[in-house]
């Protein structure tokens, strides 16, 4: 009997569990899976099936350039978050927590501020007349204002600013999780400080830095706002373009060619972050 | 006068308004096993971290032969150290661990190879070589941490409470491989410990600190047999301090007159005291006898419970002023005399007695 009610229980639990599933499957099937399928179809069927749109963007010239622009742009940007992001992380780890949590709802407060705004402010601090140059001439260090916004420098400024959490906040999880005593370790075995950061403390938070920068380099590729008010016409990004193909040249196809290209790209980076990062941790844990 | 290898003069760390150390002074002579052993905040921790530079003493030198180390950065002072909790690097295989100090001292790969296989058949782990910490055990993982301490013959080994993860078992066992490992190398030992045990089995001399001061240094059978204050009678093996008045004191030899008013002559006197200044008389619970021999005080006591601890009883007895001592006679002993409960004599030799003076602030009751 007892042995009945068991399988009665056991079986009847799989689909119950599947009922309760069922809206938050349709959710993401429709606003998620359909729009993905839809983006494809469109890419080849728009304006006629087969592969053009594709075969137009790889084989033009100026359309390669955007792409490899992106791809500049989002590396470049990810190695500055990280070599910024680093030392911050670290003052957050090791500091008081009480300090450490006041430092961490700065940070968290600047994420809430609304976009828009904080890349307008780079944009006054950033320009011609702007503060910075006008501080710079001022004392006389530059008698040229730097060319500081509309190029690539601009760009890179404004999204290392709002990237920045992203990277701060895995990385504190991952210097928190090591052993000061370690370091001190290192350093009576001989090591110097550079060496006990280069040999110990570096490949210790490699995970985190993984994976804050696998974050800020896919949120890079498809970023729009940041690029297009502090970017110039020369270096224009991948999200710029997709916005020009569809409100300016309504050629929706090319700009679902596009979109879809950059979404395949993204995860081929995603998996082989896993790959990396999760054999290593893998044999870390053994 | 010869040059001492390594020395600590005055040293003295404070912290705001506490300190921590209060002018240390200590030689250590090349080769030997010096263990600071303290209860914890006694400073013997903060001795150690200054000699290993983690922490700037705020006066005081540490001189290693003859040349001061404080100006020495940690990371020059080729020092090697064994901490309490696993500080091995996790990402870095057993081999890689014990290379590493020969790594950041950029020393040929043959070198470092010959040496690595040298330091784990030291610490007997050849065939761990490949596996990375997390899949040893506690204790595995410490005698890692001595081949990676040992790799490039330091002058000298701080160990900081090494053994205080393990169960009682591992540590026996590691106390042994340290003692081996201390007679093959020669290295100068400096070991922190809150265990006496621990200390009276591995060191050639014991420091003994409190509140930031050396108490009383000197071997273990020093410390034991002649404390020179209830402090480090009380703390070092096992103790029952009775309540005495001091009579008088002739040529070193005291007399005094316990609580039921019993008088005994011939004490140890540690210091000098006034006639009628109260006093306490330790005797280790080893020392009390169940059969009268010549020159032996005796204690009246009430026996309240018998113990049987394999080689020795220990028999919980109360006098008759109603203190409670603990005695352990040899097994052997016990059972041709009698130990079972009920009235009867007790005896000691007065010259293995302590006298110190009362009442202590931190001295302990009948510690075990």
């Amino acid at each position: 009997m007892s042995v009945e009610a068991q399988q009665g229980i056991t079986t009847s639990r799989i689909p119950a569990g599947l009922g309760g599933l069922f809206p938050a499957l349709i959710l993401i099937g429709l606003f998620f899976v359909v729009p993905v399928l839809a983006l494809l179809l469109r890419s080849v069927t728009d304006p006629a099936p087969g592969l053009q749109n594709y075969a137009a963007l790889l084989g033009d010239g100026t359309y390669v350039r955007v792409f490899f622009n992106t791809f500049v742009v989002a590396f470049v940007v990810t190695i500055v978050t990280v070599v910024v992001a680093f030392p911050v992380a670290w003052m957050l780890a090791i500091m008081p927590p009480a300090l450490a949590s006041i430092l961490f709802g700065i940070i968290i407060l600047s994420m809430w501020t609304n976009l828009l705004t904080r890349t307008y402010a780079w944009m006054v601090l950033l320009q011609r007349t702007g503060v910075i140059n006008r501080a710079l001439m001022g004392a006389g260090i530059i008698d040229q204002p730097l060319p500081l916004i509309n190029n690539l420098t601009g760009v890179t400024i404004g999204m290392v600013y709002i990237m920045l959490p992203f990277m701060i906040l895995p990385l504190v999880g991952t210097l928190r999780a090591i052993d000061p005593m370690t370091l001190r370790a290192a350093a009576l075995c001989g090591a110097s400080p550079f060496a006990a950061f280069r040999r110990i403390l570096l490949p210790l938070s490699l995970p985190g830095i993984a994976a804050g920068g696998l974050m800020v380099f896919v949120m890079s590729l498809g970023y729009f706002v940041t690029p297009a008010l502090l970017g110039g016409t020369s270096n224009m990004m991948l999200a710029e373009m997709i916005a020009q193909m569809i409100q300016s040249l309504l050629n929706w196809g090319l700009g679902s060619a596009a979109a879809f290209i950059l979404l395949v790209v993204t995860m081929a980076l995603y998996a082989l972050q896993l790959r990396l990062v999760g054999s290593k941790r893998a044999a870390g844990g053994a | 006068m010869t040059q001492p290898f390594l020395s600590i003069r005055k040293l003295r760390k404070a912290f705001g308004a506490f300190t921590a150390v209060h002018n240390v002074t200590l030689d250590i002579p090349k080769g030997e096993f010096l263990t600071f052993l303290g209860p914890s905040g006694s400073g013997k921790s903060t001795t150690l971290y200054a000699i290993a530079g983690f922490q700037d003493p705020t006066s005081g030198d540490v001189l290693l032969q003859g040349k001061s180390l404080l100006s020495v950065p940690s990371h020059k002072r080729n020092i090697g150290m064994v901490f309490q909790r696993y500080t091995l690097f996790p990402h870095l295989s057993v081999a890689e661990n014990v290379a590493f100090p020969l790594r950041v001292r950029r020393r040929p790969e043959t070198e470092v190879r010959r040496k690595v296989a040298d330091m784990l058949s030291l610490v007997r782990l050849e065939s761990f070589a490949e596996r990375l910490p997390a899949a040893l055990s506690g204790g595995q993982q410490q005698r890692v941490a001595l081949a990676r301490a040992l790799a490039y013959d330091p002058p000298i080994l701080l160990m900081d409470e090494p053994l205080s993860a393990l169960d009682k078992k591992l540590r026996e066992e590691i106390q042994a491989e340290i003692r081996r490992i201390h007679r093959e190398t020669g290295v100068t030992i400096l070991y922190v410990t809150h265990d006496q045990e621990e200390a009276l089995h591995l060191s050639d001399r014991i420091a003994l600190f409190r509140d930031g001061r050396i108490e009383q240094i000197g071997t273990g059978e020093d410390l034991y047999l002649r404390p020179t204050t209830d402090f480090v009678a009380g703390f070092i093996g096992n103790s029952n301090f009775l309540a005495a008045e001091h009579l008088e004191t002739v040529g070193g030899a005291s007399t005094i007159r316990l609580a039921d008013g019993a008088l005994v002559s011939g004490i140890n006197a540690n210091g000098s005291f006034a006639p009628g200044q109260k006093t306490r008389l330790m005797i280790r619970p080893e020392a009390f006898r169940l059969e009268r021999s010549s020159n032996n005080a005796e204690l009246s006591v009430e026996i309240v419970d018998v113990a049987f601890y394999g080689e020795r009883r220990r028999i919980v007895a109360r006098t008759s002023a109603g203190q409670e001592i603990d005695i352990r006679p040899t097994s052997s002993a016990a059972a041709t005399h009698d130990a079972s409960p009920g009235r009867r004599q007790v005896f000691f030799d007065p010259a293995g007695a302590f006298l110190f003076p009362a009442p202590s602030k931190t001295g302990k009751e009948l510690t075990y």
